[in-house]
C-alpha cells in the first residue's frame, strides 16, 4: 500500500541517509515566494523553494542493521508526482481538485519478506496490476474567484497544467497542448485567461452532470460522507452504495436546482426555485449593507427574527393555533411585522433582518424539496451548494423544514465535500479517471496541518513544505485566531482540560466557522481490502467506545492531551534531540493540540469520530512533522532485552505438560501485554523496574478467573476433552501489538505452540510505526533473533521466507516434514495502534483466506477496536486493560484486569 | 334562551364580520329597498320571504371607528334593532372571524353592545368558498395573459379542491366537502412578506402603492435570469428559457449597487414575482400530491389584481407544464365573512330561529350586460317543506 502518512512535501531531514533512488520532486507548493515568478517563463526547471526537496517517506525502510548509527532509509514510493486537475469556477469561489499519484514500482520490489509472502499467498504482481485504480491522493483546494490569479499561480507552481489529464499517463505535455476540465459559469469567462497564463485550453463540462456524478462518487466511495444536522447536532449516516438510488439532490446556489438522481449519469432536473442563495445574499445586501455573504451569515447568528416576522402568536394573541398544528413561534408571515409598524429600514437591526431572510429562504427550500421528494417517493434528500457551506444554522433550518413538513418521515442530509461536487464531477469527466470502481475501503482521508486551502476556509498562505508548516504553527500560536486554518480555534492557552482549550463557544453552538467541516486529502489506496473474515462487514463498527458521547469524548481527548508531553520528548529524542527535532516537536505538539481543540469544539469536524481515528490522527500528525518512528530506540532496546531472556522462557515452557503449557502461554501473552507505551499507567511502571522483573511479576499475578475468561473453552478446542483429539487449526492469524516483551515473550511463544501443532501462523503487524507497536518490517529481524534459540521457530521462519539471510537453502525440500508449518509475517495496512478491519492490506486479505483462527492481542486491536467484532472463523481476543475507565466501561472491572475472549465462528445472520 | 333575547340575536344575525390584520370585511343582509354599499347578493328571508340582498363592505382595520359607525347607523338601525344604551347591549351576538375577533372583542362590546360569536377562521373561509362555488355561477375564473375566463363548475363535481388563501401568510387547504377540510400546507412567504419587504425596500406606505409601483417595474434589473448565467442562451437541456428567473434578487450580489441605486418599481416587481411564483409553485406541488384538479386562490394579496393573478397563473402553468390552472374567485375578499355569515344556519335546530334563517340554496344567473350580473329570484326548499325563498342579486 501507499503509505498513508506522507504528504506531498517532505523535508529531507534524513538527507545523508537517503538512497539515490529517492528522487526529488521538481516543483513545490505555491509558496508566496513564487508569486513573482514570470508566468511567461515556466519550463521544466521551475525553481525550488529553498533547498528542500520533497520525499515520499511512505514505507520508508531502514536498510541494514539497527545498530548502525545512521542507518540507510529506503523510500520505495518516492518518484515523480503525477498530477491531474479539474476546476469548478463559480461566481464567488473556485474549487480546484487535483490528483497526485506516487507511482509504485513493483519491479523494484526488493523487500524479500514481501516477495516471499506474495509467492506464498499467491499474490502476484499481475494481480496487483489488475486493480482498476492506482494509488494516489485527491486534494481539495478553494480560491476566491476574484483572486483568480492566486489560483493560476497555484496551478503553475504545482505544474498541474502540464500533466497529461489522464491519470494513468505520466507524460508531461508540451506547452499549449493541455486541456483542463472545468465546470461552472466561469468556465467560459476565464477561458482566455487560462490560455494566456498557463497555455491550456478549457474543456467546459455540463454543470448539472458534474454535480450529479460528483455526488454519486462521494456517496458511494466515502463511508461517512452524508450527515444529518438537527438542532446543531451532526450525525453521520452510512449509506449502502447498493441502495443509493433514487435520491433527490438539491443544489442551492444562486438559485436552486432540484434533481432526481436515478443512477450513474441518469438524472433529471425535476424542479427548482428562484428563491435561493442569490436571493438571500442579494436581498441581504440591499437591506443590511453587508459586504460579503459570510458577513451576512455571521450577522444572522446574533439575530432575532421575531422582531420582523409575524409569528402565529402575534396573530392569535400569543396563543398557538393548535387546531392546525401551528405553534405560537411558527412564522406566519416572513417580514409580516414590517407591514404594520411605522418603522423604516434603519429602525431594524441588520442581524434580525439577516436571520429573518435566512429562515424564510431555508424553510422555503426545505419545503419545496420535501414536496418534490414526496412526489417521486424518494427517501433521501441531499442538500448542497454554496448557500449551505457547512453553515450550521442554514442546515438546521432546512432540516427543520423537511422534518416539519414530512412529520419526521424524511431527513435532510448534507455532504461533507458538498462544495466540491462540481469539481469532482469535472474530474470524473476525464475519459478514464480510474475512479469509477473505487470502493470506500480503498479510501483513507488524512487531515494534514497547514493546508488552509484544503479546508473550509480560504485564507492564509498555502503551506507546502515542512518548514512552512512549522513556521506557520509558530506564527499561529502567536497570533491566535487571526490565521484561519483547517483547525480554526481560539488562541492556545492551557486550561484545566490538559493542554487544549475548553471551547468558550459552548453557549453558542452555531458559530459559523466552528461548524465548518474540514475536508482532508483523500488517499486512494487500491490495495486496501475489507478483511474477508468479518462476519458482516455492513454492520461492523471498529470502535468499541462511542465518542459521540460527550463524557467519553472529553475523557479520551484529555488522555491524549496529557500524554502529549511524553510523546514529544520521546519523538524528539528519537531524532537525536537536535535543534531541528525540537522545533519539529514543538510544531507537532501545537498541531496536534490544535486538532484536539478542534475536535473538542466540533467532534464531527473530520467526519465520524472514533478512538481509532483519533489515535491514527496522532500518528499521522507525527509523521507529518517527520517523526518517522518516535519509539525506534525504545523498541530496539526492549527487543534486545526480551530476546535475551527468551531461551529461558522457552525452556521453562518445554518442561511443562501440554495443559499447563497452554495456560502459561496465554498467561504470558496477557502478562507481556503490560508493556505498552500507549498507556500512561504502564509508562510509569517502566520507570520502576526491568522488563523481566515486570514481566515475571505480572505473570505471577495472573490469577484466574480473569475478568473475561473463556480459557476453558479455548483449551477444550485446542486439546479436546475425553481423549478426543480435536482437529488442528489450519492457519492462525496473530495480530500482534507492542514490540519487546509483548511480542517476544508473549505472542512468539504462542505462535511457536501453534507451529508445533502443525498450524500455519501468520503474524499480522502494522505497516507503519505507531507508538511502540511492532511493525511488519521489524518482525523478520525479531523472528530471526528468536530463531537462533529455537529449532521450531527457525524451521517455520525458513519456510515462511523470513530468514532470507540464513544459510539454509529455502529450496531444500528435505528439511520439510509433513507436520511442519510455515511462520509468515504480513502487514495489516495500518499505521495506528487500532485496526479498522474494513481497510486492511491485500496481503492480509490474502492470508486470511485459509485462516480458521484469528487472535487479536492488545488494547488497541482487541478492546478499543474489535472487542465486539464477529468473525466467520474462531477468534480469540487477548488483552490486559491498562486504563481504569475502559475497564469500568467495558468489563466492569479494574485496571490490569485481563480479557480472554474466545468465540466460535459467528453464524451469519444473512 | 329567552325569546326576547333570541329575537335580538336573530335580528343581528344578518351581519357577519371578518376582522383581519389589515382589513375588516363585512357581510350583511339588507332587505329590499335599502341602500347597500358595495356589491350585494339579494336574499329571500324565511317563510315570510323577505327579499333582500347580501351586501359587502370593507374598512381598513386601523380605521375601525368608521366601521363601528357604519354598523351602528346602517345595519343595527335598519335591521330594526332597538339599540338604546344599557338595554340589550350584552345580548347582541354577531358572528365574527379573523384574528381581530379576539383583539377587538371588547371594543365592539363597549361601543355597540355586540358580543362576538367567534368562528374559526379556516372554517369560515372554506364555508365561504363552498357557498360561492355552489350558489353563484360565474364565480370562478382563470386569468392568463390578460384574459379572464369564467369557469362553470359542476356542483356535483366540486370536491376535492385546493384552496390557497393568501393573507399575510399563506394557508393551503384541501377541501373535501362541506365542513370537511384540512390545512395541508402553507408558506410564510405571503402578502405580509410582499408588503413588509416592499416597505423596507421602497418606502412605500401602502399595499396599493407598492402594487402600483410593481406594474411599472422591470424585474430583469435585479433578478438573475437563466440567460445571465448562460451568456444569454437558454439552458435548454433542462428546459429553462433564458428569461426564466434563476435567482430572485440575484443580480444585486454582483452589481456593486446600493439599494438607492435601484428603481423602487423594479424592486417591487421582483418582489411580486418572487412571492407569486413561490406561492404558485408550492400550491401546484400540493395539488399534485393529493391529485387535486382545481386550485382556487384567494385572500387579500390577490384582491382581483390582474398582475398578481397573472404571475400566480404563470407559475402554476409553468410548474404543471400547462396541466393545472390557477382559479380565482370574484368575491375572494369576503370568503371569511361570508363563511361566518353562513354559519348562522348551523344553529337552526333551535325552532324559534328557523323562520328567520336565510339560506341560499341555489341561484340562477341571468346576464344583463357586460360586467354586471343580475340574478333572477329563485325559490328553494330547505328543512322539510319549510320553504325559504331567496334571490340573489349581484349589482
Amino acid at each position: 500500500m501507499a503509505g498513508p502518512g506522507d504528504d506531498d512535501e517532505h523535508d529531507p531531514i534524513l538527507d545523508d541517509s537517503i538512497e539515490a533512488e529517492a528522487k526529488t520532486q521538481t516543483c513545490v507548493g505555491g509558496g508566496s515566494g513564487e508569486r513573482d515568478m514570470a508566468p511567461s517563463a515556466p519550463g521544466p526547471s521551475i525553481h525550488r523553494s529553498g533547498s528542500r526537496p520533497q520525499l515520499d517517506l511512505s514505507k520508508a525502510e531502514i536498510q541494514g542493521n539497527f545498530e548502525e548509527r545512521d542507518p540507510t532509509i529506503l523510500l520505495p514510493n518516492q518518484s515523480d508526482d503525477i498530477s491531474h486537475l479539474a476546476l469548478d469556477i463559480g461566481g464567488s469561489l473556485i474549487k480546484l481538485l487535483y490528483f497526485s499519484r506516487h507511482e509504485e514500482d513493483y519491479s523494484n520490489d526488493d523487500d524479500k519478506r514481501k516477495r516471499t509472502i506474495k509467492e506464498r499467498l499467491g499474490i502476484t504482481n499481475g494481480n496487483l496490476r489488475s486493480y482498476p485504480v492506482l494509488g494516489g491522493r485527491l486534494h481539495f483546494v478553494k480560491f476566491e474567484t476574484h483572486k483568480i490569479n492566486e489560483c493560476l499561480d497555484f496551478i503553475h507552481s504545482k505544474q498541474l497544467h502540464r500533466r497529461d489529464p489522464y491519470p494513468w499517463s505520466s507524460k508531461t505535455l508540451p506547452l499549449g497542448t493541455g486541456v483542463i476540465k472545468v465546470t461552472g459559469g466561469g468556465a467560459y469567462k476565464f477561458a482566455d485567461l487560462f490560455k494566456e497564463r498557463l497555455g491550456v485550453s478549457i474543456e467546459k463540462e455540463d454543470e448539472m452532470h458534474c454535480l450529479v456524478s460528483g455526488a454519486n462518487f462521494l456517496l458511494k466511495a466515502i463511508r461517512h460522507e452524508a450527515f444529518t444536522h438537527m438542532e446543531a447536532e451532526k450525525e453521520f449516516v452510512q449509506i449502502d452504495p447498493n441502495d443509493l438510488y433514487p435520491y433527490l439532490l438539491v443544489n442551492v446556489g444562486s438559485g436552486v436546482s432540484i434533481i432526481k438522481v436515478d443512477g450513474e449519469g441518469k438524472f433529471e432536473r425535476v424542479s427548482g426555485t428562484n428563491v435561493g442563495g442569490g436571493t438571500y445574499w442579494g436581498l441581504g445586501k440591499l437591506l443590511t449593507k453587508c459586504k460579503s455573504f459570510d458577513e451576512l451569515l455571521e450577522l444572522s447568528q446574533k439575530g432575532d427574527n421575531s422582531t420582523i416576522d409575524m409569528l402565529v402568536g402575534d396573530i392569535y394573541g400569543g396563543m398557538d393555533y393548535s387546531k392546525i398544528g401551528l405553534s405560537a413561534s411558527t412564522i406566519a408571515s416572513s417580514f409580516g411585522k414590517a407591514i404594520s409598524e411605522n418603522k423604516e429600514l434603519e429602525d431594524y437591526r441588520p442581524e434580525d433582518i439577516s436571520l429573518s431572510l435566512l429562515r424564510m429562504i431555508s424553510y422555503n427550500i426545505g419545503q419545496i424539496s420535501y414536496l418534490n421528494a414526496l412526489r417521486f417517493g424518494l427517501k433521501r434528500i441531499f442538500f448542497g451548494g454554496f448557500f449551505i457551506r457547512g453553515h450550521a444554522y442554514t442546515m438546521d433550518t432546512i432540516s427543520f423544514a423537511v422534518h416539519f413538513w414530512s412529520k419526521g418521515e424524511m431527513q435532510a442530509m448534507f455532504l461533507r465535500h458538498e462544495g466540491f461536487l462540481g469539481a469532482l464531477g469535472a474530474f470524473m469527466s476525464y475519459e478514464k479517471h480510474g475512479l469509477d470502481d473505487l470502493m470506500s475501503h480503498q479510501l483513507v482521508e488524512r487531515f494534514p496541518m497547514g493546508a488552509p486551502y484544503t479546508g473550509g476556509n480560504i485564507h492564509g498562505p498555502p503551506l507546502g513544505d515542512l518548514n512552512e508548516k512549522i513556521s506557520w504553527m509558530e506564527k499561529f500560536v502567536r497570533r491566535g485566531t487571526e490565521i484561519t486554518a483547517p483547525v480554526p480555534m481560539t488562541p492556545s492557552k492551557t486550561t484545566g482540560l490538559g493542554g487544549f482549550d475548553v471551547p468558550s463557544s459552548r453557549g453558542s453552538p452555531l458559530r459559523s466557522d466552528a461548524s465548518a467541516l474540514n475536508i482532508g486529502v483523500l488517499h486512494f489506496v487500491p490495495t486496501l481490502e475489507v478483511f474477508p473474515l468479518l462476519a458482516d462487514p455492513k454492520t461492523y463498527e471498529p470502535n468499541t467506545i462511542d465518542l459521540s458521547d460527550q463524557g467519553e469524548r472529553e475523557y479520551w481527548l484529555k488522555v491524549l492531551s496529557e500524554h502529549l508531553p511524553d510523546l514529544v520528548d520521546t519523538a524528539v529524542a528519537s531524532e537525536g534531540g537536535t535543534e531541528d527535532a525540537k522545533r519539529r516537536g514543538d510544531a507537532f505538539a501545537r498541531a496536534f493540540s490544535a486538532h484536539l481543540a478542534r475536535l473538542m469544539e466540533e467532534p464531527a469536524a473530520y467526519g465520524k469520530l472514533g478512538l481509532a481515528n483519533l489515535l491514527e490522527l496522532r500518528e499521522e500528525c507525527l509523521r507529518e512533522f517527520q517523526f518517522v518512528d518516535a519509539y525506534r530506540s525504545i523498541k530496539q532496546r526492549e527487543n534486545e532485552a526480551s530476546l535475551a531472556v527468551l531461551p529461558d522462557l522457552l525452556e521453562e515452557l518445554d518442561s511443562m505438560n501440554e495443559e499447563a503449557r497452554l495456560l502459561t502461554l496465554i498467561e504470558g501473552v496477557l502478562a507481556a501485554n503490560i508493556f505498552d507505551w500507549g498507556s500512561r499507567a504502564c509508562v510509569d511502571l517502566y520507570r520502576k523496574g526491568t522488563i523481566i522483573e515486570i514481566y515475571r511479576m505480572s505473570r505471577n499475578k495472573m490469577q484466574r478467573p480473569w475478568r473475561v475468561d473463556d480459557f476453558d473453552a479455548f483449551k477444550e478446542r485446542m486439546l479436546g476433552t475425553g481423549g478426543k483429539q480435536p482437529h488442528r487449526h489450519k492457519r492462525a492469524l496473530l495480530f500482534v501489538d507492542n514490540s519487546g516483551a509483548d511480542v517476544i515473550l508473549g505472542m512468539l511463544p504462542l505462535a511457536r505452540e501453534f507451529l508445533r501443532r502443525g498450524t500455519e501462523v501468520v503474524l499480522v503487524a502494522n505497516s507503519l510505526p505507531a507508538l511502540n507497536d511492532v511493525t511488519a518490517m521489524e518482525l523478520p529481524d525479531i523472528v530471526a533473533g528468536a530463531a537462533k534459540h529455537c529449532d521450531i521457530l527457525r524451521r517455520a521462519a525458513e519456510m515462511g521466507g523470513l530468514l532470507v539471510d540464513a544459510m539454509v537453502n529455502p529450496g531444500d525440500g528435505s528439511k520439510k516434514d509433513s507436520t511442519s508449518a510455515p511462520l509468515m509475517v504480513v502487514e495489516n495496512g495500518c499505521g495506528s495502534p487500532c485496526i479498522d478491519l474494513r481497510q486492511v492490506s491485500s496481503e492480509l486479505a490474502a492470508a486470511a483466506k485459509d485462516a480458521d483462527l484469528v487472535i487479536l492481542e492488545g488494547m488497541g486491536r482487541a478492546l478499543h477496536t474489535n472487542f465486539n467484532a464477529q468473525f466467520k472463523c474462531e477468534s480469540l481476543k487477548l488483552a490486559m486493560v491498562k486504563n481504569q475507565r475502559l475497564a469500568d466501561k467495558l468489563i466492569k472491572g479494574n485496571i490490569y484486569d485481563c480479557v480472554c475472549r474466545y468465540e466460535p465462528p459467528s453464524v451469519s445472520q444473512m | 334562551m329567552d325569546p326576547k333575547n333570541s329575537r335580538f340575536s336573530t335580528q343581528i344575525s344578518h351581519l357577519a364580520l371578518d376582522i383581519g390584520g389589515t382589513l375588516i370585511k363585512l357581510v350583511y343582509f339588507s332587505p329590499n329597498g335599502d341602500n347597500c354599499e358595495g356589491g350585494s347578493i339579494v336574499v329571500g328571508n324565511g317563510c315570510s320571504v323577505v327579499q333582500g340582498r347580501l351586501c359587502f363592505a370593507k374598512f381598513e382595520t386601523r380605521k375601525i371607528d368608521d366601521c363601528l359607525d357604519f354598523i351602528r347607523f346602517n345595519i343595527l338601525q335598519h335591521s330594526g334593532v332597538q339599540h338604546t344604551n344599557g338595554t340589550a347591549r350584552d345580548k347582541l351576538s354577531v358572528k365574527a372571524t379573523g384574528g381581530g375577533a379576539f383583539k377587538f372583542a371588547d371594543l365592539f362590546k363597549e361601543k355597540l353592545g355586540i358580543v362576538f360569536d367567534k368562528e374559526d377562521e379556516m372554517h369560515s373561509l372554506v364555508c365561504g368558498v363552498n357557498f360561492l362555488l355552489k350558489t353563484v355561477p360565474r364565480e370562478a375564473f382563470t386569468y392568463l395573459d390578460g384574459q379572464k375566463e369564467f369557469v362553470q363548475i359542476d356542483h356535483n363535481d366540486l370536491y376535492p379542491y385546493l384552496l390557497v388563501n393568501i393573507g399575510s401568510g399563506v394557508s393551503m387547504i384541501k377541501v373535501d366537502g362541506d365542513g370537511k377540510y384540512e390545512r395541508i400546507s402553507g408558506t410564510s412567504l405571503g402578502g405580509g412578506t410582499f408588503l413588509g419587504l416592499g416597505k423596507l425596500l421602497t418606502n412605500c406606505k401602502s399595499f396599493d402603492e407598492l402594487l402600483e409601483l410593481s406594474h411599472q417595474g422591470n424585474n430583469r434589473v435585479i433578478d438573475m435570469l437563466v440567460g445571465d448565467i448562460y451568456g444569454g442562451t437558454d439552458y435548454s437541456k433542462i428546459g429553462l428559457s433564458s428569461t426564466a428567473i434563476a435567482s430572485s434578487f440575484g443580480k444585486a450580489i454582483s452589481d456593486g449597487k446600493e439599494l438607492e441605486d435601484y428603481q423602487p418599481e423594479d424592486v417591487a416587481r421582483s418582489l411580486l414575482r418572487m412571492i407569486s411564483n413561490n406561492i404558485g409553485q408550492i400550491a401546484y406541488l400540493n395539488a399534485l400530491r393529493f391529485g387535486l384538479k382545481r386550485i382556487f386562490f384567494g385572500g387579500f394579496f390577490i384582491r382581483g389584481l390582474e398582475y398578481t393573478m397573472d404571475t400566480i397563473s404563470v407559475a402554476v402553468h409553468f410548474w404543471s407544464r400547462g396541466e393545472a390552472k390557477a382559479m380565482f374567485l370574484r368575491h375572494e375578499g369576503f370568503l371569511g365573512a361570508l363563511g361566518a355569515f353562513t354559519s348562522y344556519k348551523d344553529q337552526s335546530h333551535s325552532t324559534e330561529l328557523k323562520p328567520h334563517h336565510h339560506t341560499v340554496e341555489r341561484a340562477v344567473l341571468k346576464c344583463s350586460d357586460d360586467d354586471s350580473f343580475r340574478h333572477t329570484p329563485v325559490t328553494a326548499n330547505v328543512n322539510d317543506g319549510e320553504a325559504i325563498e331567496c334571490s340573489i342579486n349581484l349589482v
